[in-house]
């Protein structure tokens, strides 16, 4: 008697499906060997939780049935709730809080229940955070170009100096090398007489609102002169220059500038 | 299916993944259901899904879903027949209560007694569906089946599977080995 044919016989018999000469023959071989006693009781076990566990097994592994179609909101609403929609991880980490700061992002869908959710909506949601991405780096743009684009050209600088004396003992270099270089190697007419300043002081360039400063150093009267036109608006000024005309040059500079600023 | 997808909430890989498991979840729940409360079964797989979302962050793999899918709704069903099982108790129905409309006239057994399965956790009990699902490989699982649940005597398997006659009995002394393995010896 090998060990399979009990098996086998054992099976038939906990199985209920053996014959009335397979269940003999058991009893026999169980009556021969007493031992196989223990062996059968252990099958009738196993059996038992074979029958218990095999179909829950076999149930997983069934494909059969149709998921409802009434159900796929009610879970789908619980993955939204438990696991959040599927966005860009500023949104996953804090949804409630972008949804504060970005009432627009999130308002879309609310206010248009009737979107297709899943894939569809998650694309449109990246559309429209494209659009408005757009639309912020442009107005941020426009923020800084438009100042720039405005901002008034730099001030034509008109530089002359009367000295009637000039012209016999030869320009003084040294005050020449100061107008150059308060502003930028600019060139300095040199006037001998009183009517040729007047001449060039109203001398002024054809249109009448871009930005120009004549700056006369009267040498003779010891002063330094500022004459301007900016946006249309004139403005003047007038520094005594008695030791220092660096200084006066510099004070001249700056009234310039400030006039000249938007 | 994209564990990470649904992972991350895509509603699109959740479809997928509801069709998928769904048939194991109402399996599961009609098998301890039906004989008791079987209108009670699309509840709790239902249910048993819903369960199912947020663990979805602890599995490893999409293969671990179906097993644990499996696993809930087994305890799900079981704990439905548990409050049924105590309502007619507490109603001073002790014994045999009266069946409902819907219960066909079936015994109230309790759903825990004198059962391996009602003492595995949820978990644990996922992993050892996982485990018979992985060895009780083809024909193994099915002449299982056929023998133990469908009744089907070795000569009818034997022609089902195209198996000699003698081996119907080989495969079925492995089989209750390996399930012996699993649920009794804890897989060692």
């Amino acid at each position: 008697m090998s060990d399979q044919r009990f098996f086998d016989l054992a099976m038939k018999v906990i199985a209920q499906q053996a014959t009335d000469a397979e269940r003999a023959e058991l009893d026999a071989l169980l009556a021969r060997q007493p031992e196989l006693r223990a062996e059968f009781a252990r099958l009738q076990g196993d059996v038992r939780l074979t029958k218990d566990a095999l179909p829950l097994v076999d149930a997983t592994r069934a494909s059969a049935s149709e998921f409802p179609a009434y159900a796929r909101e009610r879970l789908q609403t619980t993955v939204r709730q438990t696991l959040g929609r599927p966005q860009s991880p500023p949104l996953q980490a804090s949804d409630e809080k972008h949804r504060k700061l970005q009432p627009g992002l999130l308002a879309l869908p609310e206010l248009a229940p009737s979107l297709p959710t899943g894939g569809e909506e998650r694309r449109m949601m990246w559309r429209w955070r494209w659009l408005l991405g757009l639309v912020a780096a442009t107005a941020v743009i426009a923020f800084v170009a438009i100042p720039l684009l405005r901002q008034a050209p730099a001030p034509l600088i008109q530089i002359a100096m009367l000295d009637p004396a000039g012209a016999s003992r030869g320009a003084d270099s040294k005050e020449l090398a100061l107008f150059q270089n308060t502003w930028n190697n600019a060139s300095v007419d040199l006037f001998s007489t009183a009517d040729k300043v007047r001449t060039w002081e109203t001398n002024w360039p054809g249109n009448t609102r871009s930005t120009v400063a004549k700056i006369l150093y009267d040498r003779p009267a010891g002063e330094l002169r500022v004459l301007g036109r900016w946006k249309g608006k004139p403005f003047n000024k007038t520094w005594v220059v008695e030791q220092d005309l660096a200084a006066a040059l510099d004070q001249a500079k700056a009234f310039v500038e400030q006039q000249t600023k938007d | 299916m994209n564990l990470r997808a649904l992972q991350a909430g895509d509603a699109e890989a959740w479809d997928e993944a509801f069709r998928w498991l769904w048939p194991v979840v109402l399996a599961v729940a009609q098998l301890r259901l039906q004989p008791f409360c079987p209108n009670d079964a699309e509840d709790v797989a239902i249910e048993a899904l819903e369960d199912l979302v947020p663990k979805v962050r602890e599995v490893k793999t999409v293969e671990e879903l179906r097993p644990l899918a499996g696993s809930i709704a087994h305890h799900r069903a079981v704990s439905l027949l548990r409050e049924r099982f105590a309502k007619k108790r507490g109603a001073g129905k002790i014994g045999r209560p009266d069946p409902g409309p819907e219960e066909g006239g079936a015994d109230w057994p309790d759903p825990t007694a004198d059962s391996p399965l009602a003492q595995l956790e949820q978990k644990e009990l996922a992993q050892r569906i996982a485990q018979s699902l992985a060895e009780l490989t083809p024909p193994l699982g099915e002449v299982l089946s056929d023998f133990f649940l469908h009744h089907l005597h070795y000569e009818e398997i034997a022609r089902k599977h195209g198996l000699a006659v003698g081996s119907v009995g080989v495969y079925l002394q492995r089989g209750l080995a390996a399930l012996r393995r699993i649920w009794r010896d804890n897989g060692k």
